[in-house]
């Protein structure tokens, strides 16, 4: 291996086709489809170029028609195809929540093990910048409730790639949520065949003071936040979960036993969450590890406000989550 | 793909105007031997219901059950009219639906009676009747939830058979609804795609004039002309007779013939009748004792006693040693299903996902498949 | 004044009486030699007579209840004195519990302080409304060994975990001031947990004494051998090897009472007392030797030398103190004869060794100088019974006085 294909740097949304790329190569079953994937190149130009790869068979074009289309790929899948279903936004699953919920993630249970269902949906998920509350949705707190689906939030282009080829080749139905905002981000992705497995969260930093838990792009913050509070003498641990579902609890609970504090960014609305879950998990776990409750920053609990300074103030953001390690390090 | 040539669709393979089957011609009549084989199964599909309701009565059956009494001859019919390998997904009255497709009937009882036995090891009860080998891809339970998949299902055969297999989609999918899915968005959704795709579906719009207790002009627009809802599409459509097996089979094997041939969904309205409620605890208050007698007078298992009685010389005496057969069938599986263990607590964490992680456990195929082969 | 009546002592070993029947009620006028109570004593049913005329305002323990002899059971108010109804009831004869407040611990500043031995009513909580946390209990285990220097916060903390009684080594000068020092952390620790040992665990002792000529002549043959690679082996590092091998037959020496039960351990870890010197606050703390069965006597020498001046130097961390099964306190090389020791909680036996002393003995019926030890066990009765004892020290007396077989 050359010193250039080692450092070979590409973007995020690259990361992702190439993933779907590799896999469909590799697997005649496997397909993309949604709305503007074909002739417009992708609504965010992550499948820029596979319509002329594989043909209008293999990259579907298909209406403005969640429900119908997303019924229809689990349909397929429950045969053993396996389609990656592309929601220009995460925002737009809602109208199809009951082929998504109903059946995609419970086909294998009510079958008594006779249907699965091999198939990914992906999309962005969260603010967008100033798209106002419909189309700002954070599905991860919402969608993690239901047995039967997993779940992927990748942060940075290595993980778009490793996580997405584990999704495609998954026999069950994986969420896997982009973010529109980390798509033009760049990262190291080696030319090499690897994927990255479900379930193995990532210390993305190594600290001693406060465990710092997040998924996606408010990891970005959260290491902004790391090292801001570095030159205040506090060390974070940054744990990157990766995966929702199956959730590594046990990579957190190791950090939080020694750090003996934790705070979960979950960019979702902070009721009944992905953050009240992790936090309720290492209350019960590290109950006596623990030097003070675990902190939580979410998203204000209110409709995303439109305005550039209300939705600023609104996501989880670097100044929240100093406050927030301060406060539970008791450096408040 | 269409055929570019083919009347009323542009190269693009968009359909712009209905495409139409130029003529329905009628199938030729089976034999005798094949009749009487329709019939048995109405009389073991009616028998296994009667069953079912007294079981239910008697709290071996839990939660809502749906019964297709009345309705017989449009499983029947439609489903002779296909290959055993064309996939079928229905709703929640489904239980007809199986047992013409080939459910050993103790699998579709043990099911409902929630024990390990069950068609689903029951996980999934009365409104969920699934069989792989019979190529039975479910009873779904939200009103309409089914049509999507049956796009999806022929999508796939579609698919299978022209890009991983290289050669001719061959298969045709049976989708059937009541006709209360007609008012669920999805279904529209899932006809723009057939028609847009060229995918071969039939949907088979079971129309027993009552979505729960709102008969159908009370819930439907243009209720006496439900061409209309396919016809927005580009989806070809037929009204059959729901009550006349034979009617019901000539017209909808050609109707599928047609779909395998030419890669092209249907809309085919099955005019029929449910003699019972909605579902078990409903005492049809919204309609009267006359209307119900009227239909009953027109019932689907007398109208071919009286072909085959007319026409092949079968006797009353036949009909009752039939019957006794079908009632001792029907009576051993009840007893099958009540032998069955009540699914054990192992179960609860199977079938969540495929793999083992976590509390999950991976997955196993019930009874019913492993001896799939033997039945 | 109301007049107080008492459980009386009706028997020579009566402790505690119960009052089976009140004849009187409370308002009822009672004269000297009226009976007021029936008492059932250890012996036999007696009744309780007034001495005293007046009124009876209380009646404090009532029928089928037990109380103490001495114990007030009811008061009489002499003529004059203020209305029954006016008399304020005293509070009755029940164990009040005492409801702690305004101590907010965290979770693991709780943890910490019962790992240190921390007593959480001395420290002054920094967290919100008063709540101690993580910072507050080390910053106390820190101040213990606070000597080590320029340790930042992270460096363990040198933990203290006493196991015998100190013995004065230097006696107060007679010129010294009379001074009054307040007790360092670590002091109170030890207070507070020998206190707890002695008071809470049924201690006993068993001694018995060793012949050491085998023992003291391996040694010398093998520190010769041994002295190019730099090892030395001391009689406690036989000793440790001999306690950790005699369990194996001896598993109550490798237990601990839990109430209910009695826990066997699996791992072998023998602790060694090891005296802190004075500026290091002294004090004593017990290093560990885990797995010491499956040890070698030089590995066990290695180790008890590393944690030795480690303790004296930098202090011990958590992992190098906790965890013991069985403690050995040697005196020996003070010239201590022999001594008992106090058992190192959750033990249930600490070995007390003294100095192995030219002694005169009785070798094949003669007269000869032999060096002879004394060893005293203190021992958990809840879980060690004399008998168990006995054959413990026959089994370390044994390994002692054929030493070869600690070579295997």
């Amino acid at each position: 291996m050359s010193v250039a294909t080692a450092q070979r740097v590409i973007e995020f949304r690259e990361a992702l086709r190439e993933a779907m790329i590799e896999e469909m190569r590799n697997d005649e079953r496997v397909f993309l489809i949604g709305e503007e994937v074909a002739q417009y190149n992708g609504a965010y130009k992550v499948s820029k170029g596979m319509l002329d790869e594989f043909g209008s068979r293999r990259v579907i074009d298909t209406p403005i028609s969640e429900s119908g289309f997303s019924g229809m790929c689990i349909g397929s899948a429950m045969r053993g195809l396996r389609p990656i279903v592309e929601f220009m936004s995460w925002s737009f699953s809602l109208v199809a929540a009951d082929p998504i919920l109903n059946n995609a993630a419970k086909m294998l249970y009510m079958s008594g093990g006779q249907f699965g269902c091999p198939i990914v949906f992906r999309g962005n998920d969260g603010a967008g910048g100033q798209l106002a509350s419909t189309h700002s949705w954070c599905v991860e707190s919402l969608y993690a409730n239901v047995p039967g689906l997993k779940m992927a939030i990748p942060y940075d282009p290595y993980d778009a790639k490793g996580l997405l080829k584990t999704a495609i080749r998954d026999d069950n139905p994986v969420f896997f949520l982009e973010s529109e905002r980390l798509l033009s981000t760049t990262g190291h992705v080696p030319e090499e065949e690897y994927t990255v497995p479900f379930g193995q969260a990532l210390i993305r930093s190594e600290g001693t003071d406060c465990t710092l838990i997040s998924f996606g792009r408010p990891l970005h913050f959260c290491l902004e936040a790391s090292e801001e509070l570095a030159k205040e003498g506090i060390y974070c641990e940054v744990i990157d979960g990766r995966t929702i579902r199956p959730l590594d609890i046990d990579t957190m609970v190791h950090s939080v036993r020694k750090t003996n504090a934790c705070v979960v960014v979950d960019q979702s609305w902070s009721f009944a969450s992905v953050g009240s879950e992790i936090a309720s998990q290492i209350h019960a776990i590290c109950f006596d590890d623990l030097d003070n409750y675990v902190h939580r920053v979410h998203s204000d609990d209110v409709p995303t406000p439109y305005s550039h300074n209300l939705e600023q103030a609104y996501l989880p953001n670097t100044r929240k989550i100093c406050e927030a390690v301060r406060a539970a390090t008791y450096n408040a | 793909m269409n055929d570019a040539n083919t009347t009323g669709v542009e190269a693009s393979g968009v359909p712009q105007t209905m495409q139409k089957m130029s003529k329905i011609d009628l199938a030729p009549i089976p034999n005798e031997g094949v009749l009487l084989g329709w019939l048995r199964q109405m009389l073991l599909i009616r028998e296994f219901e009667v069953r079912t309701m007294q079981a239910y009565q008697n709290q071996l059956i839990g939660g809502f059950c749906h019964i297709y009494i009345g309705q017989e001859a449009v499983a029947v019919g439609s489903i002779a009219a296909v290959n055993d390998d064309d996939p079928i997904v229905l709703a929640y009255r489904d239980h007809g639906h199986a047992l013409a497709r080939g459910m050993d009937p103790k699998y579709c009882m043990a099911e409902m009676f929630g024990r390990i036995g069950g068609c689903a090891k029951g996980k999934g009860g009365s409104m969920h009747m699934f069989d792989a080998d019979h190529y039975l891809y479910g009873g779904h339970g939200i009103v309409s939830a089914q049509t999507p998949l049956g796009a999806g299902l022929a999508f796939a055969t579609k698919y299978e058979d022209e890009i991983l297999k290289g050669g001719k989609s061959s298969h045709v999918t049976l989708c059937f609804l009541g006709d209360g899915a007609l008012n669920q968005g999805c279904f529209y959704e899932a006809m723009n795609l057939a028609s847009l795709q060229d995918l071969p579906v039939i949907y088979v719009l079971e129309n027993n004039r009552y979505s729960m207790g709102t008969a159908i002009d009370r819930g439907t627009s243009m209720a006496e002309e439900l061409h209309v809802k396919s016809e927005a599409f580009g989806i070809e459509h037929a009204i059959v007779d729901g009550k006349n097996v034979i009617d019901m089979y000539r017209k909808f094997k050609s109707i599928a013939d047609w779909c395998r041939e030419e890669s092209r969904p249907f809309f085919v309205e099955a005019q029929t009748y449910r003699y019972k409620g909605h579902s078990m605890s409903d005492p049809r208050k919204y309609r009267t004792k006359e209307e119900e007698s009227r239909e009953e007078e027109n019932d689907c298992i007398d109208l071919l006693t009286t072909f085959l009685t007319e026409e092949f010389d079968f006797t009353k005496d036949a009909l009752k040693q039939m019957n006794k057969q079908v009632k001792v069938q029907i009576r051993d599986s009840v007893t099958w299903a009540n032998n069955s263990p009540e699914t054990p607590m192992d179960e609860m964490y199977k079938d969540v996902y495929t793999d083992t992680w976590g509390p999950y456990t991976g997955t196993s195929k019930p009874e019913m498949l492993e001896e799939g082969g033997e039945t | 004044m109301p007049i107080e009546i008492t459980m009386p002592r009706l028997s020579d070993t009566m402790e505690v009486g119960t009052i089976l029947h009140w004849h009187v009620a409370v308002g009822d006028s009672v004269s000297s030699g009226d009976l007021l109570a029936d008492i059932e004593t250890d012996k036999a049913t007696m009744e309780l007579q007034s001495f005293d005329d007046g009124q009876v305002s209380q009646l404090i323990v009532s029928e089928g209840n037990q109380v103490d002899v001495g114990t007030v059971i009811a008061t009489l108010l002499e003529d004059g004195e203020a209305k029954v109804e006016e008399v304020p009831e005293a509070p009755t004869p029940t164990i009040q519990k005492v409801v702690e407040t305004g101590h907010r611990v965290s979770p693991v500043a709780r943890r910490l302080a019962e790992v240190y031995g921390v007593d959480l009513q001395t420290v002054q909580g920094s967290g919100p409304s008063g709540r101690i946390i993580k910072r507050d209990i080390l910053q106390v285990v820190d101040t213990v060994s606070e000597t080590t220097a320029a340790a930042k916060t992270t460096s363990a903390p040198t933990p203290v975990v006493p196991s015998t009684p100190i013995q004065p080594l230097v006696s107060a000068s007679p010129w010294q001031e009379e001074r009054t020092v307040p007790l360092s952390n670590m002091r109170q620790i030890i207070a507070k947990r020998l206190v707890e040992s002695k008071q809470t665990i049924p201690h006993y002792q068993v001694t018995m004494s060793f012949d050491m000529d085998p023992l003291l002549e391996m040694r010398k043959t093998l520190n010769k051998q041994l002295a190019s690679v730099g090892i030395k082996l001391s009689v406690n590092d036989f000793l440790v090897r001999c306690c950790a091998l005699s369990m194996a037959t001896n598993p109550e020496f490798n237990a601990s009472f839990g109430g209910d039960s009695i826990h066997y351990h699996g791992p072998v870890n023998v602790g060694i007392a090891i005296a802190l010197p004075e500026e290091r606050g002294g004090g004593l703390v017990v290093g560990t030797i885990k797995h010491a069965d499956q040890k070698s006597l030089r590995t066990i020498s290695q180790e008890s030398q590393y944690l030795s001046k480690k303790a004296r130097e930098n202090g011990l961390s958590p992992d190098e103190i906790g965890d013991t099964t069985f403690t050995i306190s040697n005196l020996g090389m003070f010239g201590v004869d022999n001594f008992t020791a106090i058992i190192n909680p959750p033990n249930s036996a600490i070995l007390a060794v003294g100095a192995a002393i030219e002694k005169p003995v009785v070798r094949g019926g003669e007269l000869a100088v032999g060096n002879e030890m004394s060893a005293t066990l203190s021992l958990d009765h809840r879980v060690i019974d004399g008998a168990m004892a006995a054959i413990y020290l026959k089994t370390l007396k044994e390994l002692i006085e054929n030493p070869a077989s600690l070579l295997v």
